[in-house]
This record gives structure tokens, sequence and C-alpha cells, in this order.
């Protein structure tokens, strides 16, 4: 059979063919990579350097690499929005170089790209799922059945006639997807589709992606989430515009070093399992998933019966974590932060009024990690914006430091001294043309000039690992993803802030910018300052903080150490939340019989945890 | 209320579906009774006929069940602009030499025409901008499109590029409030680094040297949305060029036959009023 898709030596350079390509992707627009999360490719480098492969029909393949590698660009040839440089790309046998042949190759095709708002086209439901079909030029009727049948698919027909703009974030991803499926495409592409979601919206697709394929359907996942890649048959890493590694999972991520050389990382469970290997030499290699993993250490299961302990009150030694755990201080020091029964009303007085946060309740120690958890429209970052003042209460009252922000004389230039925020995907509110400018804009206002604002950006760039005299003339376009998300987080830290807050830092960013901007945050927490994090992903919540609120629909509905907020799996599930991976295995391994002591979170808990089991029964 | 809800004030380009009897009407309708009623307001001499096409255009809000005071709030970010105009319009404007002036000081001659056509500014661009965000919030994208290009299709047929035109003024529409929330968002952030954003302080020329560093990001930014739109409806096989079809069927009933009749009389009133 002939495969479905063959790429063939392409390569690709943004800019090259200024006058072919209708994208404005000259030197200062190219700041919009920053969307997709990858690097703004400067003119002279190709985003795509010679790479050959093919697809299969009926494949699901992952396509993994570090921010700017290629990963997009390469998704884009594949439904001939972009047309390479060189070689060709052929799809079901038609080139793509051929313009006529586009319509048709975007009937076979589809894509789901990043942020939903972007995709949708109408302003009703039904209507935006009608376009793909409509531009197809389908009569009526196949039109309303397809449109039917799509909504039905994801399962949001009871919203038809609503505006996709009322919808929660997951409901309008897979709006977006619907609007895939109604063009009935063979092939479907996932541009880090899931990126913006929380765990049950992420979970929700992955189950479409999977039955999908089941139905015969090629799905291509772009994924900065290596757990997310275990889930496809076949896995493609790219490097710097070409293709680093090609294969099953289990083979892909068997180099560890090849990976971790080229910004990648190993799955949750993969890297338990080799944190194992002095302990457990023979455990096998190719352990992808938490159950692969649980259920490979089950015949190392120290309890001598061999019958699992379902019963967690059963009297069996309990082992003391240590290594990496870290000691919980009792949340009775001085608060820096105390809210009580906020709400907030998002346009109010008017018909789109929406009620964002009510009756939210949220104490911080000083000098302490908090985190923020919730699933989408939960109210996170309505919440983290009170903090310093950018909304104030409309119910309830709130205490920062010394300031009442439901006092509407405090000055909130020092409430924003004091309290830095550092938005979501703030790459894309960088506006000077030099990093050093770029970071001096906060210390400027302040006052600062001369010797001590050059001193307090260099203080700044070092804390978040960027080299002052390398970075600070260098233009904020032609940076990385990565590097851009440094500057504008040491944008924030140059203004000395007492408490930071950050909204998913992690998101969007590759596997090794997101641990070293987690090793720089446990720095900076060392320092002293507070910091309150709000994150869809757990893994690094329970890395960064000791304590967590949950929020759901907007009330605070849990607080509590991290260990305890984290260890109750359906109470997470209830809220759209799932435990980390390392609880996940842990309570696995427990229901197996290892006395492992409840409250793991961290990786690291669980291999020392492991550890200290094997080490009580040899 | 924060000050950083720009959002509230961007009321031209929001569909609100209220089910009223004005959004069941055929959009050729609410187009073309709209393009009349916009071609009497902006023509209209006299005060007296802006007063009943002010009339007219509150008669329709309330019809279309539009909450007055979010509707009237869509005025409120021109309102510097137009009564900075209007008085342009008193001190500069025609004063017919005819009439005495009432008062003069070199160039500037205040009489009563010019006062009164000063006087007529307001509600004229009052109207006409409570007129759009009427027709934005009762018309869906959908319905704009294929209104829009059927009414257009006889201009089509001298080889003009409908569908290229209709495109541009849906995605203008769907641009208005999303270029309110990254500004939004980038005003935040900013603030959040020591501008005087939502401080309720600093004078007019240190908040026009903090619109600086909001305009870069978002102009970038909507250059980057335009992109991603673009690339999201090509990958949807949108094409400017190809034949499409439509899930919504457009009839034109009774009722539209009568809406179009009382939107031409009022027209007409207005003019000649």
């Amino acid at each position: 059979m002939a495969p479905f898709i063959v790429v063939e030596n392409v390569s690709y350079t943004y800019g090259a063919r200024s006058a072919a390509t209708r994208k404005p992707q000259t030197s200062g627009a190219s700041v919009g990579r920053g969307t997709t999360g990858s690097a703004a490719p400067s003119p002279s480098t190709p985003a795509l350097h010679g790479i050959s492969l093919e697809v299969t029909a009926g494949e699901y393949l992952a396509l993994i690499g570090a921010n700017g590698s290629g990963k997009s660009t390469l998704a884009r040839h594949l439904n001939a929005l972009l047309i390479p440089d060189e070689g060709r790309v052929l799809v079901a046998g038609m080139d793509t170089r051929d313009v006529a042949q586009h319509p048709a190759i975007r009937r076979l095709v589809g894509m789901v790209f990043q942020r939903p708002e972007d995709q949708t086209v109408a302003t009703v439901v039904e209507h935006d799922v009608a376009f793909g079909p409509e531009n197809l030029g389908l009569p009526r009727d196949e039109i309303r059945a397809r449109v039917r049948a799509a909504l039905e698919t994801v399962g949001l027909w009871d919203e038809r006639d609503r505006p996709p703009h009322m919808l929660s974030v997951g409901q309008m991803q897979r709006l977006a997807l619907a609007g895939v499926l109604a063009v009935r495409p063979q092939c479907i592409i996932f541009d880090e589709a899931t990126a913006m979601l929380d765990p049950a919206g992420r979970h929700t697709v992955h189950t479409l992606m999977r039955d999908l394929n089941q139905e015969g359907i090629t799905i291509i996942a772009i994924t900065h989430l290596m757990e997310e890649a275990v889930h496809a048959r076949r896995v493609i890493a790219l490097h710097a515009g070409s293709v680093a590694l090609d294969g099953p999972p289990d083979i892909v991520f068997g180099d560890a070093t090849r990976l971790s050389n080229i910004g990648l990382g190993l799955p949750g469970a993969a890297a338990i399992a080799l944190a194992l290997q002095s302990a457990l030499p023979d455990l096998p290699r190719a352990l992808l998933t938490p159950d692969a993993l649980a259920a490979a250490l089950q015949k190392y299961a120290p309890a001598a019966t061999s019958q699992p302990r379902p019963d967690r009150t059963h009297a069996a030694p309990r082992v003391p974590v240590d290594g990496g755990a870290m000691p919980v201080p009792p949340d009775s020091g001085p608060h820096i932060i105390e809210a009580s029964g906020l709400g907030h009303v998002y346009m109010r007085d008017t018909p789109f009024a929406r009620r964002a946060i009510e009756n939210a309740d949220l104490s911080v120690a000083e000098s302490g990690a908090h985190g923020l958890v919730g699933a989408t429209g939960s109210g996170k970052s309505t919440l983290l914006q009170h903090l310093n003042g950018l909304l104030r209460p409309q119910e309830g009252t709130l205490q920062v430091g010394q300031y009442a922000l439901h006092d509407a004389a405090t000055d909130l230039r020092a409430v924003r001294r004091l309290v830095g925020l550092v938005f979501q995907t703030p790459e894309n509110q960088i506006f000077e043309q030099y990093v050093g400018d770029e970071i001096a804009y906060g210390p400027r206002l302040a006052g600062l000039d001369g010797e001590p604002l050059r001193e307090r950006v260099r203080w700044a760039m070092d804390l978040v690992g960027l080299d002052f005299e390398g970075f600070k003339d260098r233009f904020t376009f032609a940076l990385s993803g990565g590097e851009k998300r440094k500057v504008a987080l040491a944008s924030t830290l140059a203004l000395r802030p007492q408490v930071l807050l950050l909204d998913e830092p992690t998101a969007g960013l590759d596997p090794a910018s997101r641990t070293e901007l987690l090793q720089h945050l446990h720095q900076l927490r060392q320092t002293g300052v507070t910091i309150v994090l709000s994150s869809h992903q757990m893994e690094d919540v329970a890395e960064l903080v000791t304590h967590v609120t949950v929020l759901a629909n907007g009330r605070s509905v849990s607080e509590g150490p991290v260990a305890d907020i984290l260890g109750e799996a359906h109470r997470l599930a209830d809220w759209g939340l799932e435990q980390p991976l390392a609880s996940r295995v842990a309570r696995a391994l427990q229901a197996q019989g290892w006395p492992l002591v409840p409250g793991i979170v961290t990786e690291s808990q669980l291999v020392a945890g492991i550890r200290r089991c094997l080490e009580l029964t040899h | 209320m924060s000050e950083f809800e720009f959002q509230r004030f961007v009321t031209i380009g929001q569909y609100l579906p209220t089910g009223s009897a004005v959004h069941r009407l055929d959009p050729r309708t609410r187009l073309l009774g709209g393009l009349f009623l916009l071609l009497a307001i902006t023509l209209t001499p006299r005060l007296s006929g802006l007063a009943l096409g002010l009339i007219a255009v509150l008669t329709i809000t309330v019809l279309a069940r539009v909450p007055l005071g979010y509707a009237l709030r869509g005025v409120v970010p021109s309102l510097p602009f137009i009564l900075f105009l209007a008085l342009l319009q008193v001190l500069l404007g025609p004063g017919s030499a005819a009439t005495t002036p009432l008062f003069s000081w070199g160039p500037i001659h205040i009489s009563v025409t010019s006062l009164i056509s000063g006087a007529t500014i307001p509600p004229r661009f009052g109207g006409l901008i409570l007129l759009l965000t009427i027709l934005s919030a009762s018309t869906s994208t959908t319905e704009m499109v294929l209104g829009l290009e059927r009414l257009l299709r006889p201009v089509g047929r001298l080889g003009l590029p409908i569908q290229d035109f209709v495109l541009m003024i849906q995605v203008a529409l769907r641009f208005l409030p999303l270029l309110a929330r990254e500004a939004e968002r980038i005003a935040k952030s900013q603030a959040s680094r020591g501008a005087e954003w939502g401080t309720g302080r600093g004078g007019l020329l240190r908040r026009t040297r903090q619109a600086l560093p909001i305009l870069v990001p978002l102009f970038l930014v909507s250059l980057q949305r335009a992109e991603a739109l673009a690339m999201a409806m090509e990958a949807r096989g949108y094409r400017s060029d190809g034949r499409r079809t439509s899930m919504v069927a457009l009839n034109f009933r009774r009722g539209d036959y009568l809406a179009l009749l009382l939107s031409l009389i009022a027209s007409a009133v207005i003019l000649v009023a």
C-alpha cells in the first residue's frame, strides 16, 4: 500500500520566499511564533532542514521536539498551509506545490490548533461547525447531517445554539475538533491542541483521538507532554528542523541521553524506572505509563504475602519518606495574603456578565509556596489578578501585606511593587527591542537609573539564568520560546517583588526549559520570596509548593498541605483534575502491598520511598 | 468595576442572541433597513430629523431586547471625539454669511447656525454607533455573511471580489472584541510592572506615553491573531474564489416586507422632517 503522506527531503525557511509566502513573517512579526510556543526563526536559519518521512494511513503518530525544533512548521506542510522551499510533500499522491490540489488536500487532512479562540469563525456553535462543509459546497441537508454528527461525536450537540465564547476552553477545543470532523478528513493533526486544557479536558481529547484512530483516521499529535506522546504508536522527535528519532515509543523513549540532548525528557514513569535501575537492575526498560510501571514493580512488592492489601488501615510499618521530600512547614506563620469571601463578576451590568469567582478564600504564609489548582474557568486567573490589585474586590475582603485591597484608598502602585504577576504566555507582551530594555522597564518606572538600574537588571537576569553580558543587547524577537519566557520572568523579578504570582508558568515549554524554569523558581523560594502558582500540571504543583487551594466553579472548595490535597484521587477527579503521576503510581503500589507512606507527590519522593521499602526487605 | 474592562465599551461586533422579533428577521431585511436608517441619519440636515432618527433607533433597540444601558455604553469611548468634533463645528463651522455672528474673535465666529450644526453632531454620531451596535447584536456572523453575499450578488456579476469584501467585514467585526481583550491583557501585564494603568493616577501626557508600550504588542498580537485565523480558515478549506453553500436558509417572509417598508418610511420621514 502506498503511504498516505510522503515528505521528501523538505527544507523550509521563514521569509525565504517573502514574495511567495503571504504570511507576515518579517523580522518583527516573527515574534508571532510565540503563540505556538516555538522559537522565532531568524530569517537565515531554516525551520526545516532536509526532512524525509512517510506516514501510513491509519497511523497514530506523536510529533515531539524542543521549542523551535520545527514541529508546527512540519505539520503545516502536511496540509499545504506551507509549501516547501525545497523537496516535496505528497498527500495521497497529490503534490502540495500544485495549488489546484489544495482544496482536495485540505479535505483529507484537517488540523486542530493550540488556541481555541483563534479557530472559531462564527458566532453560533453550529454555524461554526458548518463552516468547513459550506466551503466544500455541500447541499444544505448534508451540511446539517454532518454538523449534527460532528457535534454529537464531541458531545456538544446540546450547546449548538450558544455563542462559542460562552463555552469553556475545553468545550471550545472540542468545538474546533467538531469543525474539522464535519469535513470528514482521513487525517487529523492536533497542533498542541491540549496545551491550554485542564487534566479532564486533556483526557477527553485523548479519548477522542484514540476512538477516531480506531475508526481508521490517521492521527498526528504534536505535543510537549511526553506523557501524551506515549499513547501514540509511533513517535517522531525533531531537532533543529531534522528528524532526530523515529520509532515506536518504547524505542524512542529508551534513549534518555539522546532525548535530553535535544531538549526533551523521559515520560514520568520512564524517568522513575530509570532512577530505580541501580536498585533494581533487572527492571524492564520500556515502562512508559504509570500502569506499566506499577505492573512491572509488582513482583518486587516487599510484602511477603502475595495478596494485595486494598485496606489502607492495615498495620504494616510505614516507611518515612526522605530524599527530595520537602518538609511541610506548619501553615500557622504570619500570612502575607489573606482573602476572604472574594467575589468577582466580569462585565457586570451587561448582558455578557459572567461570574468568575464567588466566596473564594485564600491564605498564603509569608515566604511560603502556595498552589492554585482547578479546572479551566474555575477562577484561578481571576483570583491571581486580585492579589496585586489588577482587579478590585467586588465582594469580600483582601489583605496583602500591609495593604487592604478592598479599601478604595489603597495605593495600588505600592501593592504592585510588593506583588509581581507573571501572566500566562508572558512572552506575548514583550514590547522593547532589546532584552536589557525590556527588563529595565519596570525598575526605570520605579525611578532607578544608571548603575543601580544596571545592577538590578543583571541581578534579575542572573536569577533566571540569562547571562547579562551575553543577552542584554540581544533582540527580543530573535530569542527562542524558552528564552523569551525567561526574559518575561526576569522583567517582573527586576521589581524585586516579595510575592511572585505565576499563571501557568510552564505551559507551552519543552521539557528541558520546564525543568530549568522550575529550578529557578526553587532557588527564588530559597531567597524568601513568597510564590503563588496556578497550574494545570499537577507535577509542577507537586514540585514547587507546600500548600494548595482548590477552586471549582469560582469557589474555594478545599485547602491544605499539598500531599493531602493531591492524595485524594476521587475528589480531584470531581474537580476536573488528576493526581500527579508519582501519586498515581504510589497508589497502585500501595494496592499491591508496598508499605509506602501516604503523601507521595513527586517523582523523587516516590523513588526514595520505593528504595526504602526495598532496603527494609533485603 | 475594573478600569481594565475595555471590552465593556466595545459593543459593535458583539452578537447578543435574545431571540427577539428583530433577530428572527431575514438578515437582508436588517442589513437593508439598517442601511436606509444609516443614510437617513447621516444625511438629515435638521435636529428634528435627528430626534426622530434617535427615536427610531431606540425603538429598534427595545424591540431587539438589547438592554439600553449596555447599548448606550458603546457610545461612551467615542464621546470625547464626538464632543471635540461638535466644538470644532461650533467654532469653525461654516456660519452662513446671512446670519450675524453672536460672537466673533479672529477666525472664530459663533452664530446660531454654527451652534445648531454643532448640536447635530452628538445625536448623529451617537445614533450611528447605536445603529451599528444593534445591527451586530442581532445578526450572527453567518447571517451577516450570507445576507451581504446575497445583497451584493448583482455587484459580483460585474467582477468585483464580493466574497473577499464580505470576509473582510466578518473578520473586522470578530476582531473588535478580541482586540479589546488583548489590549486588556497587555495593559494588565504592564500595570503589574509599575505602569500607571488602573491606579487612577497620572496626567493626560503620562497616560498617552503609557499607550505606546501597549500599542506595540497589540499590533504584533493582532498580526498573530489575523494570521492564526487565516490559517485556521484555510485549513478548513476556505477559498476566496470557492463556491460556498450555507447551512442557513434565507427566507423572506411577510414580516420582512413589513419591516423593510417601515424602515423605508421612517427613513423618509427622518430625511424630510
